[in-house]
């Protein structure tokens, strides 16, 4: 059938086809098949997806390990370039921010004895494991990473994924040694969250782009560009309080700057936070003491990665961690408790 | 000529689309487009054997590594081999030109479908810029991406010559 294809001439006749016409159908339909099973979110296929990614991930790490080298690299190339400015900048803020320690510690006292008039309880300690994006699972339809994290480590389906500038998404899929996290852009994240000091409630949604949109906003809320959001935990899925973005955009059209670059993310840590919903919809197949115990019960297997623990502070405000000391997790956790 | 060697070379583009470079949001579009041309090119090249089904396996794994929809780069592919199929085969200038535009009129179409198939998959419509920046970036690097097959091809031969003289 290749040759010749003028249209003023005449096409040689085709050889009989209908084998390999029959495959392509065959395939087609089977194709529209998958598609349809898997709009359904049927089981089967789930599994069937976990176990080849879980099969892939040596090599998915093995790929992206050089690429991700090449990319620290490329940043510190870029920080070197901008190193005076950036002291200057640095300055600045760490004057800033020494204004904001007082602040902060006079809040915090204050917290604490409003807390002890109360006799307020405790929250649960959180708990997290650190690990690495593996593989940049985006597409024009999901916005989603890999990380080399799975239920061998105790992470369930549910979980909130942070690193050191925010929320970055939540895991949506648990192979035994891999982890699929949503990430907060994608078309169907949905996280209910707390705008500025007033703490208006809104939903943050994702739409594949960089920002969020915002909504389901009451109306007559006052926002004002630059306004912290964090999640309100109203979902019942995420912990409260966790940092997402900043507000940017005009009156009618808010959008939500995310704090973490979720274009780029290296390393990632799971919030092993157990909501009723969660226990409810993923039941644990692997033991979640084992990986939660990792950092603190020397007589268990340690956990490929490192674990860490993030505890309530006491009167300190200080953040315990049995793991690796100064994670991703720790900053916006530290967000949590304030 | 087997089919190892096509089904390897898209099988390592396939992983690569799911390695983290780093790229914007709108851009996700671009790599999956780049296998499809690929695919394209490898079942225009005579003497190639590089069957549909391998081009729905390959499909199939970039669905799972993605974390889209099970089954929509799959059909993707299956479009691209077929119409790489009936394509007119690379010989001279003139005929890769003419396969340029034909990949042209592919990639529009598997966009435009693309579009259509993930507003229907997702009930809304989805947003067409990053399909559209994906089929443009795959258009234009078409030569390329041709460019590149055929060396892969190239160097197969060279494989044959050294067994040959060996």
């Amino acid at each position: 059938m290749r040759g010749d294809h003028s249209p003023f001439k005449p096409r040689p006749r085709r050889s009989w086809r209908a084998p390999g016409e029959l495959l392509n159908f065959a395939l087609i339909f089977l194709c529209i098949v998958l598609l349809v099973l898997s709009r359904i979110g049927h089981a089967a296929l789930t599994e069937a997806r976990d176990s080849v990614v879980d099969m892939t991930a040596p090599l998915l790490e093995a790929t992206s390990t050089p690429v991700m080298m090449a990319r620290h690299a490329a940043s510190q190339v870029g920080s070197y370039v901008g190193t005076f400015s950036e002291i200057d900048r640095l300055k600045v803020e760490n004057e800033k921010l020494k204004q904001w320690e007082w602040r902060a510690k006079l809040a915090e006292r204050n917290v604490a004895q409003l807390r002890a008039l109360l006799n307020a309880v405790d929250e649960p300690a959180l708990h997290f494991t650190t690990g690495n994006v593996i593989a940049d699972a985006r597409g024009p339809f999901l916005q989603s990473a890999l990380i080399n994290l799975g239920r061998d480590n105790g992470v369930r389906v549910g979980y909130a994924v942070i690193n050191g500038d925010g929320l970055v998404g939540r895991t949506v899929e648990a192979g035994a040694s891999v982890t699929r996290i949503l990430l907060l852009n994608d078309l169907s994240s949905r996280v209910p969250v707390l705008v500025g000091h007033a703490g208006v409630r809104a939903i943050a949604s994702g739409d594949n782009s960089a920002a969020l949109r915002l909504d389901f906003l009451p109306e007559g809320a006052l926002l004002h560009p630059g306004d912290e959001v964090f999640t309100s935990g109203s979902d019942g899925v995420l912990p409260r309080g966790l940092r997402v973005g900043v507000v940017t955009g005009s009156p009618g059209a808010y959008r939500i700057e995310p704090h973490a670059d979720l274009s780029a993310l290296d390393v990632v840590s799971v919030l092993f936070f157990d909501a009723p919903a969660l226990t409810r919809t993923d039941p644990p197949t692997a033991s979640l003491n084992r990986a939660l115990s990792a950092s603190s019960d020397d007589s268990k297997p340690p956990a490929p990665v490192p674990t860490g623990s993030v505890e309530q502070p006491e009167m300190t405000g200080a953040i315990k961690q049995a793991g690796t000391p100064g994670t991703p997790a720790s900053e916006s956790v530290a967000q949590t408790q304030r | 000529m087997s089919a190892y060697l096509p089904a390897l070379s898209v099988f390592a583009a396939a992983l690569a689309t799911a390695i983290p470079w780093g790229l914007p949001a709108g851009a996700t579009f671009i790599l999956p487009m780049l296998l499809m041309a690929m695919v394209f090119c490898w079942r225009t090249l005579p003497d190639t054997a590089f069957p549909v089904y391998l081009a729905l396996l390959l499909g199939l794994l970039t669905d799972i590594l993605s974390g889209g929809p099970l089954g929509f780069w799959a059909l993707m592919a299956l479009i691209a081999a077929n119409a790489g199929e009936r394509a007119p085969s690379p010989g001279d200038s003139q005929d890769r030109n003419r396969l340029w535009l034909v990949w042209a009129g592919v990639a529009v179409s598997i966009g435009v479908l693309s579009w259509l198939l993930g507003s229907l998959y997702f009930l809304r419509w989805i947003d067409a810029w990053p399909i559209a920046l994906g089929v443009g970036v795959s258009i234009l690097l078409f030569p390329v991406v041709l460019r590149g097959v055929v060396r892969i091809k190239r160097g197969r031969f060279r494989h044959k010559l050294y067994r040959g003289l060996t």
